[in-house]
């Protein structure tokens, strides 16, 4: 089968270039958008960035090491939950709130990936589903954090509220050039080697659970900065906010849609998801759930490589539709 | 004892998931939007028709049966061969579009019913006990050894069977997959909307109410181990009877009062969790290859 894909046109494990080359160019793009001076536009794109950054982190193990986590809305969460500690301690910077977010999250994921990275697909997903549900009834209960009524962040004033969607460009830049330098390593390779068969790489040197925890760490760590920043943009957090399904579902939703294990997918598809999404919202309410359910289903049958699969395919609509028959019974 | 009578429930909507997963190797997400339709067939039946809940469980059997068919024919059969993240993935996005379906027909509102009987206790020994609750503890047993049999003796049980073990000799001997996966397919989730009918009973239900289900079916499976009819009825029950116990203690650290019965969620996947760590290969099965 891995032949057949090669033969469509799908090559090295970062994807096509041309991809690559068109999510950096509307990364750059996005720069701009604070000049629009429109709060609305800043609100959206903010979203945007932080959706990419999130998946970005849940592409590294679910994409390239093959491992499909459900519950890495639990570093987005901590990660907010480090801001807001920092905020109730009087500390209000941007920077403190990253570093904190990202070292705390790092230490978590390795603790947590100890135990759960020791299970193999399928039973690491299921264990994960939980992950999330866990954390967030755990925080509910602590009084310190606020429990269910959450915690106010101190905000800086609105004259330089553009210093929020700055911080989150950043923070996506750097989960897109981190995924892009990672895949161009023998770290990356590594990963990728986990993912087509995880006994052949181990016999070949490879110390598979290292390098999940790994991955698994480095993917934690830019979903943590997300919500770091996140937390002060909003000004206020509490369970419900920061672990929310759509927060957990959005980002895998947005890296199958763009391309699973690239380094261009999960941008363009936080781009395309989360501006349909914000539609949605402002047209029919409470169907934008429904909308992604559907979205999955039909990118998994149809799009299995997502949408950045398509800049390399070769041999049209007939070498597309054969591809998808491949797995029937 | 009354983690016992819980675990009746759990245990069915475990060996629907148990039997998907082990037979198909495809981990259904779907399975607790699937116990959530059965509650709901049962309310419909009960709200509008007027019928007495026990009567509809083979109604949402049936109905059940027929969308899990449905779906296995015509969605996941597209894709039943492919790596399993991928039936992991597409099941997921399934779950989604049924609860939020359900979500815009029934809305997010909790509904219960409510029969002459749903308070009704009996006394034994001491302890009491809901008839309800007694009763979906026959039912999981009467299903495992119905099942079981049904597996073992019958030619399409042996049918499905023989696809588990080998896909390739099973077709060359006449059997034909596509059928056989959807028979699976329709009856798990035929267990799935039985489990949803005698929760329908005792609780009240919502269309979120199937998570915590899939959740504890996941650890149940584990429990009791991969494929295994009797393995999920066991795991259920000693499922049931640590999720009792760990949500009526409660306990404080540091001044902070710890309740077990607001972490429930958190218990199942802390049990779940304890038992892939320290017994791997669950009660009879295999969890790390």
């Amino acid at each position: 089968m891995n032949a057949a894909l090669r033969s469509l046109g799908l090559s090295g494990i970062t994807g096509n270039p041309v991809a690559f080359a068109v999510a950096l160019a509307l990364m750059a793009l996005l720069l701009f958008v604070p000049a629009a001076h429109n709060d609305y536009f800043n609100l959206v794109f903010r979203n945007i960035l932080m959706y990419a950054a999130m998946a970005y982190g849940w592409n590294l193990i679910g994409g390239y090491t093959g491992y499909v986590s459900f519950g890495n809305v639990a570093f987005f969460g901590i990660g907010c939950y480090c801001s807001g500690v920092l905020s109730t301690h009087g500390v209000d910077s941007l920077l403190a709130d990253v570093a904190l977010a990202v070292a705390v999250n790092a230490l978590f994921a390795n603790l947590l990936g100890r135990v759960v990275l020791r299970l193999r697909g399928p039973y690491f997903g299921i264990a994960t589903l939980g992950i999330g549900v866990a954390v967030a009834e755990i925080i509910a209960n602590l009084d310190a954090l606020g429990g269910t009524s959450g915690l106010a962040l101190h905000q800086v004033d609105e004259a330089h509220f553009g210093v929020y969607y700055y911080a989150m460009w950043l923070v996506a830049l750097a989960s897109m050039l981190g995924t892009f330098f990672i895949t161009r390593s023998k770290v990356g390779y590594a990963f990728v080697a986990v993912r087509e068969n995880e006994d052949a790489a181990a016999a070949l040197g490879i110390p598979a659970t290292k390098y999940k925890i790994r991955a698994w760490m480095l993917g934690a760590m830019m979903g943590a900065a997300a919500g770091a920043v996140f937390a002060p943009a909003n000004g206020f957090i509490d369970p419900s906010i920061t672990f929310s399904p759509d927060s957990n579902v959005f980002p895998i939703v947005m890296t199958i849609l763009g391309g699973i294990g690239t380094v261009a997918g999960p941008f363009i598809g936080a781009l395309i998801l989360a501006g349909v999404n914000e539609l949605l919202q402002r047209y029919i309410v409470n169907a934008h759930t429904l909308f992604f359910g559907t979205m999955i289903v039909l990118v998994v049958l149809l799009l299995p490589r997502g949408l950045v699969w398509l800049f390399g395919l070769r041999g049209g609509v007939r070498a597309w539709l054969r591809s998808l028959t491949a797995y029937r019974a | 004892m009354d983690g016992i009578l819980a675990g009746g429930v759990l245990a069915i909507v475990a060996i629907g998931f148990s039997l998907v997963w082990g037979i198909m190797n495809i981990i259904n997400l779907a399975h607790g939007a699937f116990v959530m339709l059965g509650a709901y067939v049962t309310y419909e039946l009960y709200a509008v028709y007027h019928v007495d809940p026990f009567l509809s469980l083979p109604v949402s059997f049936v109905v059940l049966f027929a969308i899990g068919y449905a779906v296995q024919r015509w969605i996941i059969n597209w894709v039943v061969r492919a790596p399993i993240l991928t039936t992991f993935l597409l099941t997921f996005g399934l779950s989604l579009l049924i609860v939020n379906v359900a979500l815009i027909i029934w809305t997010g509102d909790r509904r219960g019913i409510e029969t002459a009987y749903s308070g009704t206790n009996f006394t034994l020994l001491g302890v009491t006990v809901p008839w309800v609750k007694l009763f979906t503890l026959v039912a999981a047993l009467v299903i495992t050894g119905a099942l079981q049999l049904w597996l073992t003796r019958s030619k399409t049980g042996r049918a499905i069977r023989a696809t588990a073990m080998d896909i390739g000799a099973a077709q060359l001997s006449g059997v034909r997959v596509a059928r056989i996966y959807a028979i699976v397919f329709g009856l798990g989730a035929g267990l799935a909307g039985v489990a949803g009918t005698l929760i329908a009973l005792s609780s009240s239900i919502n269309p979120n109410m199937g998570d915590p289900f899939l959740i504890s079916a996941f650890a149940v499976c584990v429990l009791g181990g991969l494929g295994s009819v009797q393995g999920a009825l066991i795991g259920g029950l000693v499922y049931g009877v640590i999720q009792a116990v760990a949500t009526s203690v409660q306990f404080t650290v540091g001044g902070q009062l710890i309740s077990g019965s607001g972490l429930s969620d958190a218990v199942a996947f802390i049990v779940l969790l304890l038992v892939l760590i320290f017994r791997p290969t669950g009660i009879m099965g295999r969890a790390v290859a």
